[in-house]
């Protein structure tokens, strides 16, 4: 007999995730990749551009202070401005995203990577390119974001890349299952436990237990002998195994 | 197959090649067995990955196996020769071979600045109002006096100034031109017009005001590999150009991808040379201290350099060499 469902019914698998796009692998893997869209995209750029911006603000500063302690000539110190605002402007991204793993500071706030299309790292190479073409993005990037479904402007087309937000749930992986459950099923598990550690503790065991019975009733003996704690019960008895 | 049992049998295999993956990562020296055994069992995940992504889609093990195949993706199909950064490659192979890959595109730039070099000369020489809009009266007002706007950079502004700005703005041009190719190579040819024409026509004024022979005088240390570098960057940005409108059988991503790549070794070998010749127009081209003869022997020798590196024997094929 099929399990009760407990919860809502779980949304058709393409609608889970209606920000995730569908890419294929070198070997035709198809991945899903939660792929970061116009907003959080903008919003990591503003901060970056901020903080460049402040960096410059800084850099005049330290070469004038510089030049003013060492009583270095005065044409020095705007050739060094001059030659660091052009590094940066063109410099700052690629090399935060080459030392990082393709993530800029405003990326690291808002939880964004840069990856290849095919979802394995970006080459050193991809993340130049496509940082060196920011002075045309700035002008045409947001309507190609807004335009494509992968959410790439010309630099990321450029280089082969995507951006995608960075998965912040660990891995949990469920060993055991009662014999002939399916994919709603193993969801309404997992989506619990992932979250367990998260609910405020009488919830959590509202839930819990409200979860035991379920699968007692539709696994028999699945659970094994009681314990005070569902959770743990629950855990034991899927083989739950997070990282 | 059943979950658990699906899950008890080959998790081992995902283990070993999560191992496999990490000793990669590390760096670590793999015998040739132990490669073949990696793919193989990367070949295993894939199959389990079909499996689970079909049966169990969005779950705890259609991720992990998502995740094992990304990473042994990116680490058994890398080309680590293209990845690794050498520099001794970089300059006997890379850049000479990708210069010499655009050389048609190149050619093309040239041809187009010269014609609108003509074409500025010619506006220049019959219209010498033009002078006006595009130096702007006090300039104007300098030549009539037979003074050069150049004379600036040594009489006003430190040469530390004058040569990181000159250089910071041939950069900036550089990598317009070649970043404009993104917009179907007209970017890139937008460049190439625009210099030209802006050369003809600075050269056609300065001959009304007879003071030709001192604008060639300042422009022949640094001029001729300066405008090299300019059009050889452009070059690259019509590769990409190119790339976007005429992908051929490739799909146009991957033709702008492999573009892009090849372009952008084209750029890092042009770059570090607008450095040196920031240094040299702002230090020796307007100096009248140095001979007018020298600065003609430095401009032809930077150009030599540069073109013999570029386009010389060095990486060639042993098919291309000469015997």
């Amino acid at each position: 007999m099929p399990p009760r469902p407990l919860l809502a019914e779980p949304a058709a698998p393409e609608a889970i995730d209606a920000s995730a796009g569908l890419v294929l692998g070198l070997d035709n893997v198809p991945m899903e990749l939660p792929l970061a869209r116009i907003g959080s995209r903008v919003l990591a750029a503003v901060l970056d551009y901020l903080v460049l911006g402040l960096m410059m603000a800084l850099w005049v500063m330290a070469v004038i202070a510089v030049v003013a302690t060492l009583g270095i000539e005065g044409g020095w110190a705007v050739a060094a401005v001059l030659l660091g605002a052009f590094a940066a402007e063109y410099g700052w991204f690629a090399l935060q995203e080459v030392l990082s793993g393709g993530r800029t500071l405003g990326k690291r706030v808002f939880g964004l990577r840069v990856v290849a299309g095919d979802g394995s790292a970006a080459s050193v190479a991809a993340l130049v390119v496509r940082n060196l073409v920011r002075l045309l993005d700035l002008l045409f990037g947001l309507l190609l974001m807004a335009a494509d479904p992968l959410s790439r402007r010309l630099g990321d087309r450029l280089a082969g890349t995507v951006v995608v937000h960075q998965r912040r749930d660990g891995e949990l992986l469920l060993t055991r299952l009662p014999r002939g459950w399916s994919v709603r099923e193993v969801r309404v598990v997992e989506a619990f436990l992932r979250r367990a550690a998260a609910l405020e503790p009488g919830r959590r065991r509202q839930l819990g237990e409200r979860l035991e019975a379920w699968v007692e009733s539709a696994a028999p003996g699945f659970l094994g002998a009681p314990s005070a704690d569902p959770v743990s019960r629950l855990r034991r008895a899927f083989g739950a195994e997070e990282r | 197959m059943d979950y658990s049992r699906f899950v008890a049998l080959r998790r081992p295999l995902w283990e070993e090649l999560e191992q496999g993956l990490e000793r990669l990562r590390r760096h670590e020296a793999l015998t040739y067995e132990e490669l073949e055994a990696l793919a193989m069992l990367y070949r295993q995940l894939l199959q389990d990955h079909a499996w689970a992504r079909a049966r169990y889609p969005h779950t705890g093990v259609a991720r992990r196996l998502e995740r094992l195949a990304v990473a042994g993706t990116g680490a058994l199909h890398r080309d680590a020769a293209g990845d690794r950064f050498s520099p001794r490659r970089f300059l006997l192979d890379r850049f000479p071979q990708a210069v010499r890959a655009h050389l048609p595109l190149i050619g093309l730039s040239l041809a187009l600045f010269l014609v609108m070099t003509l074409v500025g000369l010619g506006v220049a020489v019959f219209e010498p109002g033009v002078a006006v809009a595009l130096l702007g009266p006090e300039t104007v007002a300098g030549l009539r006096d037979g003074r050069l706007w150049t004379e600036a950079l040594t009489t006003t502004v430190p040469p530390a100034i004058s040569s990181s700005a000159i250089a910071r703005n041939n950069m900036s041009v550089a990598i317009t031109a070649w970043a404009g190719g993104l917009l179907g190579g007209v970017g890139s040819l937008w460049i190439t017009l625009l210099n030209g024409y802006m050369l003809g026509a600075v050269l056609g004024v300065t001959l009304h005001f007879s003071l030709a022979g001192e604008l060639l005088e300042f422009v022949a240390a640094h001029g001729p590999l300066e405008i090299t570098l300019i059009l050889v960057c452009a070059g690259a940005g019509l590769g990409i150009g190119r790339a976007l409108l005429v992908a051929g059988e490739r799909p146009r991503g991957q033709a702008l991808q492999q573009a892009g790549r090849e372009a952008l070794v084209v750029l890092a070998g042009c770059l570090p040379w607008f450095l040196v010749l920031g240094a040299v127009e702002g230090l020796v081209s307007p100096s009248p201290a140095v001979p007018w003869g020298t600065k003609l022997f430095l401009g032809l020798s930077l150009q030599a350099v540069f073109l013999g590196w570029a386009l010389g024997a060095a990486g060639r094929s042993p098919r291309e060499a000469p015997a």
